[in-house]
C-alpha cells in the first residue's frame, strides 16, 4: 500500500473508496499486464478478439495480425450503421491494439510471424483447430521456439474430443444451443430463445483470459508455458449452475419455464405502470419484507407462500406473481423504488426497472462510475463506448484507442521488432507479406 | 493448407484427461478466503480453487450458505439443495460466526496468511458492520488482493442501499431489452448475471495476481454485476450513440448473419447460422434449393441479413428440419461444413461423449455424497488442468482442520471457539447444512 493510499483512512469507506478507484486518476496508475507482449491472431471470431481486448484493457501490449485484406469481422454489426466501412461489433471491441497485416499464406509472413512469437507471452487464435498447425505456425512448432509461450486456441468444438476433427465455425447461437442456455430461456410452449448480445463470446473471452493469466502465473514458478483450449459452448455450459447435476440426482431434465423459477420466488419482471421490472424476494425474511413493501403483509403467512420450498411450487408461482402484479401496476418503476428503498426492514426487495439501453444511458450512476465515455477518435469520429468491467484501486485498467484500420501500425510494429526501416517495408509490401 | 494427420492426436496426448490429476496445478499455492454466499462470489471462488487455489469458505454456523435450501422439492437430495455444489467444489468448509468477536479475530488471521479475500456484501458492510473490511485486513496483510463483488459496485448513486441479483441486472443493464422478441420480457434462464460476472471478477483476482507477482503489492478489485453485463452488450451503445436507437430485438435472428434461427426438429430443437456466403449456398443445396442461392433477395449477405428476407428464409429451412432428428440435421450440416447444434437439455450433457471425454461434464466420487455429476471447469490448460477434486461439504466440516493446519490453534482453544459460539459445525438436522441421512464420519478430518 503507497502512502497516499493509506492517509485518511479515518474517511468513511465510499468516500474512501470512490477515491481511491477515482476514474479520472486512472491515467496515474501503473497497468497489471504491461510487461507481457500478446499476439491476437483472431480472425472472424468474437471470442478470440475479445480475450486479447480484456488482455489489452488490463495493460498488455496487443499486437492484432490480420491478413492485407483485413479481418473478415471488421465488417460485423447492425446492417443501418457503420463507420468508414467498419461494423460497429469490430468498432465496439478492437481497441488499444497495435494494427498490422501478415499474410500468412506466404513464408516471409510466416517468417514475421514466427520472430514476434519468439518474443510474445500470449498468442490468441481461434482458426479451425490444426490450421496454424498445418502452416507450421501452430503450437508444436512455437513451442520449440519460445518455451515460454502460452498459446490460447478459441473454437467451437475444441482441439480434442471425439468431435473435434472436421468442425464447422463457431457461432454464438450454436454456442448457446450446445451450452444448454439456450434451452432454458423463453417458454415451455414456443422455441427457445437466445440471449440478445453474442454472450458466448464474452464468456469465451472470459474463461480464455482466466485461462492465460492461471497459465502466466504458473510460468512464474515453471518456466514454461502451455497450451489453452476454449469453446464458447463450455464457456456458458460452465454457467448452467445444477442442471446436469439435477438431472444426475433426480432423473428431472430442466426446461424452460418463462417468468417463473424453479430454485427462487419471487424472482421475475412484473408489468409495471411505466413498463417491466425486475422484482425479488425469496428468502423468508426477503420475502416478508415484499409482502411488507406490498402492503400485504398476510401474505408471508399464507400456507402457499409461507416457506421456500412452497413458494417454488408452479402453481404457487403463478398464483404469487399475480398477486405481486395486481400492486405494481399501479405504480411506476420509480414509485416501487422509492417505496423499497424507505422500508426499514428486516429483510430487502430487489427491485429495478427493465431498461431499454437508451434508459440506462440516461442514469447518472454509471457516467460518475465510469462505465461508458464519449471519445472524439481522430480515425473514427465521435464514439460512445462501454469501458473496461472492473475497478481495481492499484493497476485500474483503461481505454487508449477505440480501433484503427487493418496495417495502421505495421510499419511501426516491423520496426520496433525487426528493426524495418522504410525501405525493408516497401519491398515487403510490393511482396504482398503486408 | 491441410491439417496435418496427426494433429488431433497430438492434441489429444496433451490434453490426456486420463492424466489430469497427475499433472501440476497453476494456482497451487494461493489461499483463497472466501466470505460470500449465494453464486457471483462463491463461484469467484471456485472458479480460482478449479484452477488450483485452496478454498476456505467461510459460512454462518448451523444453517450455512442459502443455496443449500434452494429450490422445490426436486431440488432435494441426500439432504441438500443440489443449486449449492456448482459454485462450492473442493473447497474448505468452516463454520465462523462474524458477528462474534472471537469470529472476527479468525477472519483477521485468516485473511492474515492468505492471498486473496473474496466477498459479496453490500458497499462497506464487512469495514462498518464486522471491522473485517479491506482496510482493516491489509493491515494484517500489504500483499493481500480483495475482491469484492456487487450489484451496483462500491460507490455512486445506486450502492446505496440497493441490493441486487442476477435478474435485476438483466434488467437494468438492458439485456432484457434486447432479448428475445416482442414487448414481454425474456428472462434469461440461467443466473448469468451472476456467473459471467463471478468469471470477469476471478480474472480481475488473475490480474491484480499479476501484479502481485510483478511488485509485490496487493490492491482492491471490485466487479459489479450489472456492469458485467452492461459491458458484455458488444455494439448496443456503439450504435445508441450513434443513431440515438435502441438495437431492435430480433429473437434469434442476428444482425450480423442470416440466416441464423432455431428450428423444430423431430427430438428436439436445433440451432443454424449460415453467416458466410460459402455457408449459405452450401446451405441451399442441402435442403435441396439450390436456386435460394441465386434469388436477388438472398444473394449477397447484405440482402439476407435484410429482416424480411431473412424471415422468407425461416420457412424452407424449417420444413427441412421438421422430418429429421437433431443428430441427422447435424451431421448433414457438418458434412457440409456448416454450424448447426443441437438444443442440448440436461440429459444430453450427461449422456455427450465429447463433453464428458473433455471434463466439461465431470463425473466423480464424493465420500459423503457418493456418486456426483457436474458441469466441470470450461479452459483446458495442457500442462496444469483445472479439476474438480471434491463436492461441496456440510457446514463447518473442515473447522478443525483449517484451525489446526492453517492457524496452529491446538483443541482446547477450538473447544472454546465452539462454547462460546464463534465457531459453530451445521445445526442437528438441518436441511441442507447437514450431512445426509446414514452419513458415518466418511471424509471427517480432525
Amino acid at each position: 500500500m503507497s502512502d497516499r493510499e493509506s492517509r485518511g483512512d479515518g474517511r468513511p469507506w465510499e468516500e474512501w473508496i470512490r477515491s481511491a478507484e477515482d476514474p479520472a486518476r486512472v491515467a496515474d496508475k501503473p497497468e497489471a499486464l504491461d510487461d507481457l507482449l500478446v499476439l491476437d491472431l483472431s480472425h472472424g471470431h468474437y471470442g478470440a478478439l475479445l480475450t486479447a481486448t480484456y488482455l489489452a484493457e488490463l495493460g498488455a501490449e496487443v499486437i492484432k495480425v490480420e491478413p492485407p485484406g483485413g479481418d473478415p469481422a471488421r465488417s460485423w454489426g447492425p446492417a443501418d450503421a457503420a463507420i468508414n466501412g467498419e461494423g460497429l461489433a469490430f468498432l465496439a471491441e478492437s481497441r488499444n491494439r497495435y494494427h498490422v497485416t501478415l499474410d500468412l499464406g506466404k513464408r516471409e509472413g510466416r517468417r514475421l510471424l514466427r520472430g514476434l512469437a519468439a518474443r510474445a507471452d500470449v498468442l490468441v487464435e481461434a482458426f479451425a483447430p490444426g490450421h496454424l498447425d498445418g502452416l507450421g505456425i501452430g503450437y508444436r512448432q512455437l513451442r520449440a521456439l519460445n518455451p515460454r509461450l502460452v498459446y490460447v486456441a478459441c473454437s467451437a468444438w475444441g482441439h480434442w474430443g471425439p468431435h473435434a476433427r472436421n468442425q464447422p465455425a463457431e457461432y454464438d447461437l450454436t454456442d448457446q444451443a450446445l451450452s444448454g442456455l439456450l434451452h432454458v430461456t423463453g417458454d415451455p410452449d414456443a422455441a427457445p430463445l437466445k440471449v440478445g448480445s453474442w454472450i458466448g463470446a464474452y464468456a469465451q473471452a472470459a474463461w480464455a483470459s482466466v485461462g492465460a493469466l492461471s497459465a502466466l502465473h504458473w510460468r512464474e514458478r515453471s518456466g514454461r508455458g502451455q497450451m489453452v483450449d476454449v469453446t464458447g459452448a463450455e464457456a456458458l455450459m460452465r454457467y448452467l449452475e445444477y442442471s446436469v447435476l439435477l438431472y444426475h440426482a433426480s432423473g428431472h431434465v430442466r426446461g424452460r419455464t418463462g417468468l417463473y423459477e424453479l430454485a427462487v420466488f419471487p424472482y421475475t419482471f412484473v408489468r409495471v405502470k411505466d413498463g417491466w421490472a425486475f422484482i425479488a424476494g425469496y428468502t423468508d425474511p426477503n420475502f416478508g419484507a415484499l409482502c411488507r413493501v406490498m402492503g400485504r403483509p398476510e401474505l408471508a403467512r399464507d400456507p402457499r407462500f409461507s416457506t421456500t420450498l412452497q413458494r417454488t411450487t408452479l402453481e404457487n408461482e403463478v398464483a404469487l406473481r399475480a398477486e405481486i402484479e395486481r400492486w405494481s401496476v399501479n405504480y411506476s418503476a420509480g414509485e416501487i423504488l422509492a417505496q423499497v428503498l424507505a422500508d426499514p426492514g428486516p429483510g430487502i426487495v430487489v427491485f429495478g426497472p427493465m431498461n431499454p439501453p437508451a434508459r440506462t444511458l440516461g442514469e447518472v450512476h454509471w457516467w460518475e462510475r465510469g462505465c461508458f465515455r464519449r471519445v472524439s477518435d481522430p480515425v473514427y469520429g465521435e464514439l460512445l463506448l462501454q469501458m473496461p468491467a472492473w475497478r481495481m484501486t492499484r493497476t485500474p485498467p483503461r481505454l487508449k484507442w477505440a480501433c484503427r484500420p487493418a496495417g495502421y501500425h505495421t510499419a511501426h510494429v516491423l520496426h520496433k521488432y525487426f528493426g524495418c526501416g522504410p525501405a525493408a517495408i516497401t519491398r515487403l509490401r510490393s511482396h504482398g507479406v503486408i | 493448407m491441410a491439417i496435418p494427420r496427426d494433429y488431433f492426436e497430438w492434441a489429444a496426448r496433451e490434453f490426456d484427461p486420463a492424466r489430469i490429476h497427475e499433472k501440476p496445478e497453476a494456482l497451487k499455492g494461493i489461499r483463497v478466503l472466501d466470505l460470500s454466499v449465494i453464486y457471483f462470489g462463491p463461484a469467484t471462488a471456485d472458479f480460482l480453487g478449479e484452477l488450483g487455489a485452496e478454498v476456505i469458505k467461510v459460512e454462518v454456523p448451523g444453517q450455512g450458505d442459502v443455496t443449500r435450501i434452494l429450490g422445490n422439492a426436486s431440488f432435494f437430495w441426500k439432504n441438500i439443495s443440489v443449486a449449492f455444489f456448482c459454485a462450492n467444489h473442493s473447497k474448505y468448509h468452516v463454520g465462523i460466526d462474524m458477528h462474534a468477536t472471537a469470529g472476527q479475530e479468525l477472519i483477521r488471521q485468516l485473511a492474515a496468511r492468505s492471498d486473496i479475500v473474496i466477498e459479496n456484501f453490500r458497499a462497506g458492510t464487512l469495514e462498518e458492520k464486522f471491522g473485517i473490511g479491506y482496510r482493516q485486513l491489509r493491515r494484517v496483510n500489504p500483499r493481500l488482493i480483495y475482491v469484492a463483488n456487487t450489484g451496483f459496485g462500491q460507490w455512486g448513486p445506486f450502492s446505496k442501499g440497493r441490493a441486487s441479483y442476477d435478474g435485476l441486472a438483466q434488467g437494468v443493464s438492458g439485456l432484457t431489452s434486447i432479448t428475445g422478441d416482442g414487448d414481454a420480457p425474456t428472462k434469461i434462464g440461467n443466473y448469468l448475471g451472476d456467473w459471467f460476472g463471478a468469471s470477469m471478477s476471478a480474472l480481475g483476482a488473475l490480474a491484480a495476481l499479476r501484479w502481485r507477482d510483478r511488485s509485490g503489492e496487493g490492491q482492491f478489485v471490485e466487479m459489479a454485476q450489472c456492469e458485467g453485463l452492461l459491458r458484455a452488450m458488444d455494439w448496443t451503445w456503439l450504435y445508441a450513440g450513434l443513431t440515438g436507437r435502441d438495437r431492435v430485438k430480433v429473437g434469434n435472428g442476428d444482425h450480423t448473419f442470416a440466416p441464423s434461427g432455431v428450428y423444430r426438429c423431430t427430438d428436439g430443437y436445433v440451432a443454424l447460422v449460415a453467416g458466410t456466403d460459402r455457408e449459405f449456398q452450401s446451405l441451399c443445396r442441402l435442403i435441396g434449393q439450390p436456386g435460394l442461392a441465386e434469388d436477388p433477395r438472398f444473394k449477397t449477405h447484405d440482402a439476407r441479413r435484410r429482416r424480411a428476407h431473412a424471415r422468407e428464409l425461416d420457412a424452407p429451412i424449417a420444413a427441412w428440419c421438421r422430418t429429421r432428428t437433431r443428430a441427422q440435421v447435424e451431421a448433414a450440416a457438418r458434412r457440409a461444413r456448416l454450424s448447426a447444434a443441437p438444443v442440448m437439455t440436461a440429459r444430453d450433457h450427461a449422456e455427450n461423449a465429447h463433453f464428458r471425454a473433455r471434463r466439461s461434464v465431470w463425473e466423480h466420487e464424493d465420500p459423503v455424497y457418493g456418486p456426483m455429476l457436474e458441469y466441470g471447469p470450461a479452459p483446458k490448460l495442457s500442462a496444469t488442468p483445472a479439476r474438480i477434486k471434491w463436492a461441496g461439504k456440510p457446514v463447518g466440516f473442515h473447522n478443525e482442520l483449517v484451525l489446526k493446519s492453517i492457524l496452529g490453534l491446538d483443541d482446547g482453544r477450538i473447544r472454546e471457539l465452539y462454547a462460546a459460539g464463534a465457531i459453530g459445525r451445521w445445526a442437528e438436522g438441518r436441511r441442507g447444512a447437514a450431512p445426509p441421512e446414514g452419513w458415518k464420519g466418511e471424509g471427517g478430518l480432525e
